[in-house]
């Protein structure tokens, strides 16, 4: 059952998640905007296409956006459905979550330099020194999950989240701010990173990718939405309890990944990109998010310190 | 049993001595032979052990002040035998190929096997001996004979500053072993490593200390900070096969010794399991911190051998607090992942060197921002080494991150335990070991796709080619055992757990069985993530079958002459993650210009410190100085004085033996 809700959301979520951003935007700015299923049509416009590849490029920038694809698709699996529990658990899951997502970022990075490109390897620089701040980061925000519950695995960690103390109401609602810094970092999104940008020189992500074309494109494409998907219902996990309904179970799995799609379009209307040099600013909040989680149950958890 | 061992152990020697003899090329050729050899003798009485468990002993009489030495190969000496064992025979066939480029009539060849053998037996030899002076004399052995191969090529200032530096070092190290082992030996009356239980399990000072000192006598081998300052200068200085063995293999006899020592002491100390995962953990973080600026690739490797190191004494650390707080599943995760981490290491490393030493070799600079775009001249070793560049990052299906998966699930066990010291601790060490991963990624993404993708950045003299036969045999054989960790690892862990389980004294199978259980479902869920990227790739395959796809060059952005000298460098590439962490990894930048109204030529110059050792080793060094100086008038190169000394004693001893009839 989780299997089947999961490919649900795998086949049309990123898209969808995608176009609400640039509905809301479009809405924002007083204009009509484009359908919401456009980043599908996108999608499926480019699979038709052929490639055009740098001749400077080895098999690296080939297998890179397949890859890519791959590894979103199984860290998707390893999280959990709220109500449902999830496809592939193990204890110790989410230490193959985040790496599955650094195997893909480890080959993104290679694909940007294999194009000897000035503007990609800048691009792969300034997103692997983002990644430096964000990983250890998530690993707090797990851990003190982990900590909090007296579990090792996603699936055991949500399920017993919600029956412990009132205080965890507080702990949910900095991690949700926290995964949503993540979704945004990650996501490459404003403040940390203009999509829409059209000078190379102030791009992270986007620049990365700028050689790729035709299927490979994408592929790249689908997992960029499919990346804030995946936080989304990761945030979604942490604020959704377990002892209800199913079908309400769903409905708020999908209200939450709605909603923070709303925000996202919402703030990239109101903000211009931060200056990159204020960026790893911004993403410590993060981590300072996490800590102050990790503070407050080590204060409720073990008061005796 | 055990004899047989031996003799696999003195073969290595035996070869070495035997290419004294030998003329040209033959040389290696017999070395390697003997090397063959040896397998024979040792792998099958080693793999008994980890298999069946139990352990051989011999007990050898020596004259005095020897005496009784007893020999002793359990399993935890057994896992080590195999990597110097399996390890040292790839280096030899590396090396073989490696001294063809060396001119045979300036270079020492035989000295060159000769040490290369000692060093290899004296290894073997140390995981074996159990008697502390012999012990000490094995040691010492492999020291002096791996200084002797870090100056092979002794031509070169740098190479004998390098090596003397690295031998100062090993002593500095080997006196705090002699002086624990000394004082450990007035207290029992005996040199057997098994009587020095009865003291080391003993709560009380003194324990401690002797504890701190053998954690510093190994830790300088091993490389922990503060006292890793010379492996970035020893391990560029050697050949490359050696800087394999010496960063693969030998940095383990260190940590061999601090496991042993641990085995020693039954339920060790807290404090001294809290201080051993805290050095650890920042021994990881300054490792791959310095890592990340360096510009010659096998200075990279090394700082990276200290990340390792790192990390392979947080599992050791855990290992410990898992002891000392009664968790067993966190110590059977502990020590595990110190000993898997220790094979792990030495299969990438051992490929990082071996490739390190190829692009030497063919392009004649270690400066990664002097090449690029390798993998199109040689692009097996390319492949290779980035499955080495991967597996060292810790990148899923590859070997690094099976190893670090039990660290970090160590942790993550700890944390049901009520304490909450333990629980700041651990969250430091989860937190920190994402750090150090990520960290790494970011030091190898530089290191691989700098050197060998995209274009040359300066026009090689010599077209690169392809390496060698002989030069990829090695490294092939490292990348197949990465895989096989990797995606299989349960058949390994059982081995493994073997050794492991001669620490936790609570000799449970509960915790034996859910180690491997969780293994084997991490290894179903890789074979998962196996399933979808071949799905992928054929779906992939399939969309771009009937579709064009042209070669056209890379977007310039509309600039028509673009050269390749416009591709970022590795030193560009680390710069904004280098000024993040400027405290700790200072740059210095020096702006040359001619003082000309009309300058022509400006040179920019950066160059890193090591934090750690400008702000400990530095001062501590110039304390000593400055206090052995006081003592200067002793040497004060006047001929008489030093004639005045032996006057001096002679009267004193006339005096004693006239006191004493």
């Amino acid at each position: 059952m989780p299997l089947i809700i999961q490919i649900c959301f795998l086949l049309i979520a990123p898209f969808l998640y995608q176009g609400i951003i640039n509905r809301v935007k479009a809405l924002w700015a007083g204009k009509k905007g484009a359908p919401l299923l456009q980043p599908l049509y996108d999608f499926i416009r480019l699979l038709n296409k052929g490639e055009v590849i740098s001749k400077t490029t080895s098999f690296i920038f080939q297998i890179a956006p397949a890859f890519n694809i791959a590894s979103i698709i199984f860290a998707f699996l390893l999280i959990p459905v709220p109500f449902f529990g999830s496809t592939i658990s193990f204890e110790g899951d989410f230490v193959l979550f985040a790496y599955i997502l650094g195997l893909s970022k480890y080959l993104t990075i290679l694909a940007a330099l294999d194009t000897g490109s000035c503007f990609e390897g800048m691009g792969a620089s300034r997103e692997i020194t983002f990644s430096t701040i964000v990983e250890p980061a998530f690993f707090i925000l797990i851990g003190t999950l982990a900590l909090l519950t007296g579990q090792a695995s996603f699936a055991s960690i949500f399920s017993l989240l919600n029956s412990s103390a009132g205080y965890t109401v507080l702990i949910e609602i900095l991690f949700s701010l926290a995964l949503f810094i993540m979704i945004i970092t990650e996501g490459s999104r404003v403040p940390v990173d203009d999509p829409n940008t059209h000078l190379e020189l102030t791009m992270i992500h986007e620049v990365m990718i700028l050689d790729n074309s035709g299927p490979d494109l994408a592929f790249i494409l689908y997992s960029a939405g499919m990346k804030m998907v995946l936080f989304s219902v990761l945030a979604a996990n942490l604020l959704i309890p377990q002892n209800i309904q199913p079908a309400i179970a769903i409905l708020l799995l999908i209200g939450i990944a709605f909603l923070t799609s709303v925000i996202i379009g919402i703030i990239e209307s109101l903000m211009a990109r931060a200056r990159m040099s204020h960026v790893p600013q911004f993403i410590f909040i993060m981590t300072a998010l996490s800590l102050i989680a990790f503070a407050v149950v080590i204060f409720f958890l073990r008061g005796r310190m | 049993m055990l004899t047989g061992f031996l003799l696999g152990c003195i073969l290595f020697s035996i070869g070495g001595i035997a290419a004294i003899f030998i003329k040209g090329k033959a040389k290696g050729i017999i070395f390697l032979l003997f090397g063959f050899a040896a397998q024979i003798f040792i792998l099958p009485s080693s793999f008994n052990i980890l298999l069946n468990g139990g352990r051989y002993e011999n007990i050898i009489t020596f004259s005095e002040p020897i005496g009784i030495a007893s020999l002793r190969l359990d399993s935890l000496a057994a896992l080590f035998a195999i990597i110097i064992s399996v390890g040292s025979l790839l280096a030899s066939i590396y090396s073989i190929e490696y001294l063809k480029h060396y001119d045979e009539k300036k270079y020492s060849f035989s000295s060159f096997y000769f040490f290369f053998g000692l060093l290899i037996s004296s290894m073997l030899l140390v995981v074996v001996v159990q008697n502390s002076i012999l012990f000490l004399i094995v040691w010492e052995l492999m020291s002096v004979s791996s200084f002797f191969l870090v100056i092979f090529e002794s031509e070169k200032e740098d190479v004998r500053k390098a090596g003397i530096y690295y031998l100062i070092a090993m002593q500095i190290g080997a006196s705090f072993l002699i002086a624990a082992f000394a004082w450990i030996g007035s207290i029992t009356g005996s040199y057997d490593f098994n009587s020095f239980k009865t003291i080391l399990d003993s709560q009380g000072s003194i324990s401690i200390i002797l504890f701190i000192l053998f954690f510093i006598g190994f830790g300088t081998k091993a490389g922990f900070v503060p006292f890793h300052t010379w492996l970035p200068k020893a391990h560029p200085a050697a050949p490359s096969g050696v800087s394999a063995i010496m960063s693969g293999i030998m940095l383990k006899t260190g940590i061999y010794g601090i496991l042993r020592i641990i085995l020693l002491c039954g339920i060790p100390e807290r404090h001294l399991a809290y201080g051993v995962f805290i050095i650890s953990l920042i021994t990881a973080i300054t490792g791959i911190l310095n890592a990340i600026s360096q510009k010659d690739i096998k200075k990279l490797l090394a700082y990276s051998s200290i990340e390792n190191i790192g990390i392979i004494g947080m599992g050791m650390g855990m290992g410990m607090l898992g002891l000392s707080y009664n968790l067993a599943l966190v110590a059977w995760l502990g020590f595990l992942a110190a000993l898997l981490h220790t094979i792990n290491h030495f299969t990438f490393k051992s490929i990082l060197f071996y490739g390190a030493g190829i692009v030497y070799q063919k392009t004649g600079t270690r400066n990664i921002e002097k090449l690029g775009g390798l993998i199109k001249f040689m692009p097996i070793t390319a492949v290779i080494f980035l499955i080495g560049a991967m597996a060292i990052s810790g990148m899923p299906l590859l070997n690094g991150f099976i190893s670090e998966f039990a660290l970090y699930l160590g942790m993550a066990k700890s944390f049901s335990y009520d304490s909450a010291s333990l629980n700041i601790m651990m969250i430091v060490g989860f937190s920190g070991l994402a750090l150090v991963g990520v960290m790494a990624i970011l030091g190898f993404t530089k290191l691989f796709g700098i050197t060998f993708l995209g274009l040359p950045r300066e026009e090689f003299l010599n077209k690169p080619s392809e390496a060698s036969k002989l030069f990829l045999l090695p490294m092939i054989i490292c990348a197949g055992i990465i895989f096989i960790i990797g995606i299989f690892p349960s058949t390994v862990i059982q081995l493994i757990l073997r050794a492991v389980s001669q620490f936790t004294q609570f000799n449970s199978s509960a915790e034996f069985n859910s180690v491997v259980t969780i293994y084997s479902s991490l290894a179903k869920a890789i074979s998962i993530f196996v399933a979808i990227l071949i799905f992928v790739f054929t779906a992939r395959y399939f969309i771009l079958r009937k579709k064009s796809v042209r070669v056209f060059k890379t977007w310039d952005c509309g600039y028509q002459s673009v050269n390749s000298r416009i591709q970022y460098t590795g030193s560009s590439f680390s710069l904004p993650f280098l000024e993040l962490v400027e405290a700790v990894v200072p740059q210095k930048t020096f702006v040359v210009t001619e003082k000309e109204i009309f300058p022509f030529e400006a040179k920019l110059k950066t160059s890193q410190h090591d934090f750690m050792e400008r702000i400990i080793v530095q001062p501590l060094l110039k304390y000593i100085r400055s206090f052995l100086n006081l003592f200067a008038w002793i040497q004060s190169g006047k001929m008489q004085q030093y004639i005045l000394y032996g006057l001096i004693f002679l009267v004193l001893i006339i005096i004693y033996v006239i006191g004493v009839m």
